[in-house]
């Protein structure tokens, strides 16, 4: 009972605050926007204005897929069976791209980064061509599509944007201003003190989160000039259903993360600065594994275990075992970080500065 | 009225607290000590139905005192005992047992006081039905009725006052502890809080307080102690400490004892 009232505060709290909800879906909508005015200038004036000339060796669907997408796009496909010859005429600039696709194998894209219309079809393509498995980007600087490699961890830092929004203000700001002292001061156990911040904290970040997350997935395909269901349509339900999961054990482990230097800080502009630089580790952590492949060994590192099983399901390179250890792991991490959000909330030291 | 009975309902023993000193402490306390003692083996005993004052000047450890007796910190060594449960060995049942006033508590700005007593009563595991009773009984009694539904952040000092208080005493606590209680009031919220604590008294409750003010203790305590750098000097009725002089010449005069020339 005492613990549902702790929660139920928090949410109140939010709730009826305005202010505060739309501080939590700003990002996402102003994301969207953004995003969607952008790929519309980019795709609806500058791609109308390429001429795209590619050439492709082998046969496949995908070609018909991208000639249906490409839409108003002025795009021709001639057909080559002289690999070395079109791979110099890309890096020449006489044709935008090359696409292999040889039997059994993995298809592969030629083209040049110096290029901007080749570099345009890249773009465009990979965002269609991500659910077709995996592809060898000859001239690209990436190991992975953007979708693949920058989604999760685009995910990762807006849940710690959530989780840092509202956790900062009521575990530091509550802290600072007394009012955490008065709840102290009633019988209620330290444990449900911090449970009663982090479920609801939790769940709010979640709503923060999501909310970015659907202006990211949803404005994305717009940038990157594709449909929604080009570059998403080829996942089934289990990748979205792990995707879920994976997403859903690191919003309690992050906002414990925050809550416990929030409450190991003396104000909330001490516990900004702290979370900042956990914030940049992070980020550094999550683009890493974006670009740099990692062993098995990366399911024992909370939160980079979610973002390299995430970046594994969008690459089609699903590993359902990685994943629910992942989250098995990252719920023993929130545990442990809950426990010691309670140790904290224990130490007159800490809360009392005596 | 009720009387004063002899049941002992708070007894502390040899209670003691130091704390560490940062060097910029260090530099404002003239001292190359790292740990200042605070509180150094003080003991009172405080009984049913009376108002027991600790009196002392700033920094003699009275706040220390109140924050122990409160659990919010742990003694070095020592202990008390509300009744009958021990302050370091079982702080959550004394939690329950004791209402806590003090500057350094504050209430969410952004709740009303209808929800905050609410929200307190649960902290306490009070029942929804003893709760609204409270609720309404302690409102009626403080005109809080009138302002249920504003916002604590919209309320002026005096409004805010009575709803700590109020919140302080939601479970009906047999001991109330008070730290310093007209401190920054105005007169009329000051006589609202005195005439509280007399009929906390009234009703049988035992209320200790710390004060520097030497008319608050004449006029609500029963007993009193004085404390000087965290020792009890003295302790007893007003008629035992003074003996015929004013509480201010007898502090005084204690004080000048202690602490020689040095006022």
């Amino acid at each position: 009972m005492k613990l549902l009232a702790l929660i139920k505060k928090e949410f109140h709290r939010f709730f009826h605050d305005p202010r505060l909800i739309i501080t939590m879906l700003i990002p996402g909508i102003v994301i969207y926007v953004v995003y969607t005015v952008l790929g519309n200038i980019i795709w609806k004036e500058d791609s109308k204005d390429y001429e795209w000339t590619v050439q492709v060796y082998g046969t496949s669907e995908i070609v018909q897929e991208i000639e249906s997408a490409a839409g108003e796009l002025k795009l021709t496909f001639t057909q080559t069976d002289d690999i070395e010859a079109a791979q110099k005429a890309v890096e020449d600039g006489k044709l935008t791209a090359l696409l292999v696709f040889p039997e059994g194998e993995k298809y592969q894209i030629y083209y040049s980064s110096s290029n901007e219309e080749s570099l345009a079809f890249y773009s465009f393509t990979a965002a269609i061509l991500t659910p077709y498995q995996s592809c060898d980007l000859s001239n690209g600087d990436m190991g992975a599509s953007i979708m693949s490699g920058l989604l999760p961890f685009i995910v990762v830092i807006f849940i710690f944007s959530a989780g840092m929004s509202i956790t900062l203000e009521s575990v530091a700001g509550e802290k600072e201003r007394g009012t955490l002292a008065t709840v102290l001061v009633t019988s209620v156990k330290r444990s449900h003190v911090a449970l009663g911040k982090i479920i609801p904290l939790s769940c709010i970040a979640s709503i923060g989160a999501a909310s970015s997350f659907l202006g990211v997935s949803l404005s994305m395909p717009k940038l990157m000039g594709t449909s929604i269901g080009s570059a998403l349509g080829g996942f089934g339900f289990l990748s979205y259903f792990l995707m879920f999961v994976l997403i859903l054990s690191v919003v309690p482990l992050i906002t414990s993360l925050i809550s416990l230097v929030s409450a190991y800080s003396k104000s909330v502009k001490e516990a900004s600065a702290y979370t900042g630089v956990l914030m940049i580790f992070i980020m550094v952590l999550s683009l890493i594994s974006a670009f740099v492949p990692l062993g098995e060994w990366v399911v024992a590192v909370p939160v980079l275990n979610a973002v390299a099983c995430m970046q594994g399901i969008l690459a089609f390179q699903l590993s359902v075992w990685q994943s629910l250890v992942s989250v098995g792991i990252n719920l023993v991490y929130t545990a442990l970080l809950v426990f010691a959000v309670t140790k904290m909330l224990s130490s007159e030291k800490i809360m009392f500065g005596s | 009225m009720a009387e004063n009975s002899d049941e002992i309902i708070v007894r502390a023993e040899n209670l003691k607290k130091s704390f560490e000193l940062s060097r910029k402490q260090q530099k404002i306390e003239k001292t190359g000590d790292r740990r200042k003692t605070a509180v150094n083996g003080l003991s009172f005993t405080a009984r049913r139905g009376e108002i027991y004052g600790l009196l002392g000047p700033n920094g003699a450890g009275k706040t220390t005192t109140l924050r122990m007796l409160s659990t919010l910190i742990k003694p070095d060594a020592g202990d008390a005992i509300i009744c009958g449960e021990s302050i370091v060995k079982n702080p959550q049942k004394v939690r329950d047992k004791i209402g806590f006033m003090t500057g350094e508590l504050k209430l969410e700005g952004f709740f009303t006081p209808d929800y905050l007593f609410d929200f307190f009563g649960n902290m306490h595991g009070l029942e929804r039905e003893t709760l609204k009773a409270r609720k309404a009984e302690l409102f009626s009694r403080f005109g809080i009725d009138r302002f249920a539904q504003v916002r604590v952040k919209d309320l002026s000092t005096g409004m805010k006052q009575k709803v700590s208080l109020v919140i302080a005493i939601v479970h009906d606590p047999e001991v109330v502890i008070f730290d310093e209680p007209t401190n920054g009031l105005d007169v009329i919220t000051a006589k609202v809080v005195t005439d509280f604590l007399l009929e906390l008294k009234a009703m049988g409750k035992s209320v200790i307080l710390s004060t520097h003010i030497f008319s608050l203790v004449e006029k609500l305590c029963d007993r009193a102690g004085i404390i000087i750098d965290g020792k009890s000097v003295t302790d007893g009725t007003l008629e035992e400490i003074c003996g015929g002089s004013t509480l201010e010449e007898k502090f005084f005069e204690i004080y000048h004892g202690v602490k020689g020339e040095e006022v």
